[in-house]
């Protein structure tokens, strides 16, 4: 495990004021913002500068990282040469760590492995302090499944590292891997709960769930939105301008024999009624028409073509304001 | 410091028509109390679609949660309004959708 530098992750001083780290932490949130960054490593850096503002955008944890800090630079970490940093035992008695307000238990599931161990059993700490009857807070996390998996249903692992108190009192890394049921017909969005899988509750109360949020996989072929599915569906010119029956393969596995109506336009949007994810209504599955041009590449294909030409006089251009050729 | 692994199967429940949270438990997802809940119903940030009187009969979906967690982040890391954060959040989706669109078109 690596020793975390905040303060250059958020590029300021450790001199930097409260409203310092804020500006910084703002400034780098647009950059790096999923929706907007061009930025290959996008997601790295926001997960980076998001724990390095949840630590240095609080007093307490700041205080503690300093003397941590302070420490790893005297040398008095436990990690040898090699071995990578490891948290000197009993570093953080006398620190206890809250939540801000609004921050809510989402906000630490993708943090780092530094974090976890150096903040995860202080935080732990307090909220056991702070109340001795609480219900357990909600986790998040996400899980990306296929189109097939959505349509189907599916059961997948998925591995959930926390911080909990093992049997003699110690502070230790649980890996749970929970093998959920994913029911048909779930969508792009949508979350999943698994009740009583989220932290445990205080003074017996109950324990918070887990809410998994649901992510489509790219497909080679179909898109989803929403619970709607889209294919674009390449036809040629002949297909196109005098209508036909195609054979189309949909995602759950069959093939459907379509009618592309005559002078039928590029773009044209077909809709294959309940075809898409199922649910209370279902999805369609959208037909977007392509119409691809057999290449010119033969004698007989340009006079084809040439034919085509004479036979029917055709001015894409007319609304641009000039005249053919 | 100790790492072991437990194993667990569980059945899943898709947040749905037929199974809706109540504003109590979007509160506790987000972190927050029901008075923040009926501040983004107000903002228009949550739906609901019938004029419950009381907030007990309220019922949400999965793009009311997923809409609460961004507000309560654009809250807390940005410092902006609720009604800031439903502009936002429109534009956020307005994105989204042109970007997926220009990929279905290879763009």
């Amino acid at each position: 495990m690596e020793f975390k530098d905040y303060y250059k992750a958020l590029g300021i001083e450790r001199t930097a004021s409260e409203d310092e780290v804020r500006k910084a932490y703002r400034k780098l949130a647009r950059k790096y913002h999923p929706d907007v960054s061009k930025e290959a490593d996008a997601q790295v850096r926001m997960r980076d500068i998001n724990e390095a503002k949840d630590v240095l955008g609080d007093k307490e944890k700041r205080a503690a990282y300093d003397a941590l800090a302070d420490r790893v630079a005297r040398g008095g970490h436990a990690g040898g040469a090699g071995d990578g940093f490891q948290p000197p035992p009993g570093w953080d008695e006398g620190f206890e760590f809250h939540r801000g307000p609004g921050q809510g238990p989402a906000d630490h599931a993708d943090f780092s492995e530094f974090f976890s161990s150096v903040f995860g059993k202080g935080e732990q700490r307090g909220s056991a302090r702070r109340s001795y009857r609480a219900r357990g807070e909600d986790h998040h996390a996400a899980i990306e499944i296929s189109i097939e998996d959505a349509l189907k249903g599916a059961e997948r692992e998925i591995v959930l590292r926390a911080m909990e108190t093992d049997a003699q009192g110690q502070p230790a890394f649980v890996n749970r891997t929970l093998s959920v049921k994913i029911p048909p017909g779930v969508h792009p969005g949508q979350f999943i709960r698994l009740t009583g899988h989220g932290m445990p509750g205080q003074g017996g109360e109950a324990a918070g769930d887990l809410y998994l949020e649901v992510r489509i996989a790219l497909h080679k072929l179909y898109r989803v939105e929403g619970s709607d599915i889209y294919l674009t569906l390449p036809v040629t010119p002949t297909e196109a301008a005098l209508g036909a029956q195609v054979q189309v393969p949909t995602p759950a596995g069959s093939v459907v024999e379509v009618t592309v109506p005559p002078n039928a336009r590029s773009g044209l949007k077909l809709r294959l009624k309940d075809r898409g994810l199922p649910g209370k209504p279902p999805g369609h599955l959208y037909l977007l028409l392509d119409i691809a041009l057999p290449p010119a590449d033969t004698e007989a294909a340009r006079k084809a073509y040439e034919q085509l030409a004479q036979a029917a006089p055709f001015n894409p251009r007319r609304h641009l304001g000039v005249e053919g050729a | 410091m100790t790492l072991y692994t437990t194993t667990t199967v569980i059945t899943a429940t898709a947040i749905s028509r037929e199974n809706p949270i109540a504003a109590h438990e979007l509160a506790h997802a987000c972190g927050a109390d029901l008075d923040w809940v009926a501040q983004l119903v107000e903002a228009g940030i949550v739906d609901l679609e019938s004029a419950a009187a009381s907030p007990a009969d309220w019922c949400f979906y999965s793009t009311d949660l997923q809409h609460a967690l961004e507000a309560s982040r654009l809250q807390r890391d940005f410092g902006v309004g609720l009604e800031a954060a439903a502009l936002i959040l429109d534009l956020q989706h307005e994105v989204r959708r042109l970007k997926a669109a220009l990929r279905a078109r290879g763009l």
